[in-house]
């Protein structure tokens, strides 16, 4: 009982983490959703550690704890996959928000002299 | 000063082009204040009815100061976005002054203003959306066999894939202006690649050019830059390889 309690204990204190994230405005709720899937994930195998063993043996996996470390891994890398994908979207963001800084700052430019030639 | 005619007012990125043509000259600069005001005064005499646009990417030196001196109009990059960042501004700015073709140069002295009328001349004779101003000649032999590696990959058959001399009219600029295009790191092959996959037309005619005023380039400053750009490179002619599409005026 007392590694499922540790597993159990460690999801809900994940899950927990996030939540305080959200609340100190640390991180933004899109991404904490995938992290308190997580927390859940580890909570509820934490509990129930033979629904590991079961679904190995449905797919076949000879020694069904592997089944979970490749699991985890794979999330791991969707997980860093989107993050770099978000990253481009905002680096795509930041370069236009430039772009238009200092186009913005011409035109003002402009307007003061315009303005400055009229009066 | 050339004049800024008209700034569209309206909020719309890519307006409609204006009945008149109007022209504009876009040059990305970093650290050019030695070169820039002999290449915006040549630029002026050769075109006196056209906007030039120099994009400071957020030079350490005078170079936007020298180039407003010289009588363009400049923007001023808070942050440095590259050669082809620069140049994108250059281009969003012309659009909503109403420009509907861009001459996209080099602050450094090493494109020649009098050559742009062989590009303008070349768009009349193709009625290609883009114009590449050629000149191979200026390559290394490491240049070249890199330019051979890239027309393998491609399909293209240009003699100058990299040139930063280029004319382009409203469709490509409305394309290139558009945050579809924001993410590409160089002004080169990215740029052809993307023009080539919405089905734009691209053509070349040979110009001559001079060796840099002053300043080095900024893609083969360090072999370790050399290395990345070949590496982006290739990857983008990899990514855009199920787009291969020969160009009609090629």
């Amino acid at each position: 009982m007392t590694y499922q309690l540790t597993s159990a204990l460690l999801g809900f204190s994940l899950a927990l983490v996030i939540l305080w994230l959200i609340y100190k405005d640390h991180m933004h709720t899109r991404h904490a959703f995938w992290w308190l899937a997580i927390a859940v994930t580890v909570f509820v195998l934490g509990f129930f550690p033979h629904l590991v063993d079961w679904l190995g043996l449905r797919l076949g996996v000879a020694y069904p704890p592997v089944l979970a470390l490749v699991a985890a891994i794979g999330v791991l890398l969707v997980k860093i996959l989107i993050m770099d994908i978000e990253h481009s979207r905002q680096e795509r963001c930041l370069r236009r928000l430039i772009q238009r800084l200092a186009i913005l700052e011409a035109e003002v430019k402009q307007c003061r002299k315009v303005k400055t030639k009229g009066s | 000063m050339n004049a800024v005619v008209r700034i569209v007012e309206s909020s719309r990125e890519v307006p409609e082009p204006v009945a008149e043509s109007r022209l504009a000259v876009v040059m990305p600069a970093k650290d050019e204040a030695a070169a820039v005001a002999a290449v915006v005064a040549s630029v002026r005499r050769c075109l006196p009815g056209a906007v030039v646009i120099v994009v400071d990417d957020a030079s350490g030196d005078d170079t936007a100061a020298v180039a407003e001196a010289a009588g363009a109009v400049v923007l001023r990059l808070p942050v440095s976005l590259g050669a082809w960042g620069a140049a994108q501004t250059g281009m969003r700015y012309a659009l909503r002054l109403g420009c509907d073709t861009v001459i996209t140069m080099d602050a450094d002295g090493q494109h020649r203003a009098e050559e742009i009328p062989k590009l303008l001349q070349a768009r009349r004779a193709t009625g290609a959306d883009v114009i590449i101003g050629a000149y191979p000649e200026r390559g290394s032999r490491l240049r070249r066999l890199a330019w051979r590696l890239f027309r393998l990959l491609s399909g293209f058959s240009f003699a100058d894939l990299t040139s930063g001399f280029r004319l382009y009219d409203h469709a490509a600029l409305c394309l290139l202006a558009s945050p579809r295009a924001t993410l590409l790191e160089y002004q080169d092959l990215g740029v052809l690649l993307l023009l080539r996959a919405q089905g734009l037309v691209i053509a070349e005619t040979p110009v001559t050019m001079r060796p840099r005023l002053d300043g080095k380039s900024r893609v083969f400053a360090s072999w370790w830059r050399v290395g990345l750009y070949m590496v982006q490179t290739v990857l983008l002619l990899l990514s855009f390889s199920h787009r291969r599409r020969r160009p009609k005026a090629e």
